[in-house]
């Protein structure tokens, strides 16, 4: 049985850590729900701090190399002439696509709800089934019956892949879930950043799934409860990769 | 002719390795350093060594705490090449601000501000969980420490952190 110190210090060591023990005590402690749902947004913030953007590499790096005796001595026949073109071929590859600030999953999921925010509309209307198939298809799953009333599906362009984005109608309201079968979770984060709170589950196989809702309304539990729903709601069509 | 297409490869795959991996890098490397030039030079002679030794990579899952280890390496050695002076926090603050702060919200600085406060034993391993996504024994095994240390330095800084960025403490537990 955790209690409440236990409990807080464990989670400001492994904010992200998923337990069942964790969790339970949490459902049960008003204040440790509290100091959670605080040091979740506390966590999201720092994960963005450290994603700090890098510069450029044509305009900063070059400078920067005349500056190192170190590597001016290197860099000089055979081999490591060669090396060294490889080296200059990654870090202006690579400073081209450091020039875009970084950003987690999450924060481009939020990002990408900032696109289509006729979406959260609450309604009882589901959306015509051969439309609901057609988003669905190319990320080869279909949806169980008794998952809810799916208000909204679209196939969206998101990070270089078309995913499904659907609305289903919940007893919390419109839920987001975004399929991701091209992103490799680790482990469940949650997230709670420009008024949208959810969570990414890994999905054995399959990449990942987006769970989120608008507004402070319903904590992280409930929606990792959603969550779990429409993960067992989802039928795939293709073995696991 | 056999040898240079099997060398084309290998330089294709050591290419796309670090081009991947290299964001990660040169943020750790910020974060270990926290001065851009010092993490810029740090990466640089890690991919020089990284493709020297690329043959002691046995098992490609694990190239990023491959590279992390010769990152910290590689830090340690700048340390025995140059010794730096002492410096103020504030000012390596103010020197660092241009990255630190880039087009971003003021809350997102000061944390970056706090976070170059804490003392690096701290630091390191909130990095190592936070940005690079290492569990508690992938960060025991980086570090040489136990995974209770690691756990304890985990708390530390993030309750330092939360004090020095203003935060509402007041359901923080005690040490």
């Amino acid at each position: 049985m955790i209690d409440c110190t236990r409990y807080r210090q464990s989670m400001l060591a492994q904010p992200r850590h998923a337990d069942p023990a964790m969790s339970e005590h949490r459902e049960s402690c008003r204040d440790c729900n509290l100091f959670t749902e605080r040091l979740l947004r506390f966590e999201s913030g720092l994960e963005r701090a450290l994603r700090v953007a890098l510069p450029d590499a044509a305009g900063e790096v070059a400078p920067l190399r005349a500056k190192s005796p170190l590597r001016l001595t290197r860099f000089r026949t055979g081999w490591q002439a060669w090396a060294a073109g490889v080296l200059m071929a990654v870090v202006v590859a690579g400073g081209l696509w450091l020039g875009v600030p970084g950003s987690s999953l999450a924060a481009d999921v939020v990002t990408h709800m900032q696109e289509e925010p006729q979406a959260w509309r609450r309604t009882d209307v589901p959306v015509p089934s051969a439309a609901l198939q057609n988003v669905l298809r190319d990320s080869h799953l279909h949806l169980a019956a008794g998952g809810g009333i799916v208000s909204y599906a679209n196939s969206c362009e998101f990070r270089g892949h078309k995913v499904p984005h659907l609305v289903i109608q919940t007893e919390s309201g419109p839920v987001t879930v975004m399929v991701l079968v091209h992103e490799h979770a680790r482990k469940p984060v949650q997230f709670d950043e420009q008024g949208y709170r959810g969570v990414i589950v890994p999905v054995a196989g399959h990449g990942s799934l987006a769970v989120l809702t608008r507004g402070p309304a319903t904590d992280l539990g409930t929606i990792e409860q959603i969550a779990h729903r429409v993960q067992g709601s989802i039928v795939w069509t293709q073995e696991p990769s | 002719m056999k040898d240079q297409v099997g060398g084309n490869h290998k330089r294709a795959r050591f290419e796309a390795m670090c081009q991947s991996l290299r964001p990660d890098l040169l943020r750790f490397a910020f974060w270990l350093s926290r001065d851009r030039a010092l993490a810029e030079d740090v990466v640089q002679e890690t991919m020089l060594r990284a493709w020297k030794a690329q043959d002691s990579l046995l098992d490609e899952a694990a190239v990023k705490p491959w590279f992390l280890t010769i990152i910290r390496r590689e830090y340690a050695r700048s340390f025995e090449r140059k010794r730096f002076a002492t410096v103020d926090v504030d000012e390596l603050v103010a020197e660092e601000e241009p990255m630190l702060a880039a087009a971003e919200e003021q809350n997102l600085a000061e944390l970056r501000a706090a976070l170059f406060k804490l003392p690096d034993e701290y630091r390191e391993p909130l990095v190592l969980q936070v940005l690079m996504g290492f569990s508690t024994a992938e960060i025991s095994r980086e570090m040489g420490l136990s995974g209770a240390a690691v756990l304890t330095r985990l708390f530390r800084a993030r309750k330092q952190l939360r004090v020095l960025c203003g935060e509402d403490t007041s359901l923080d537990p005690p040490e």
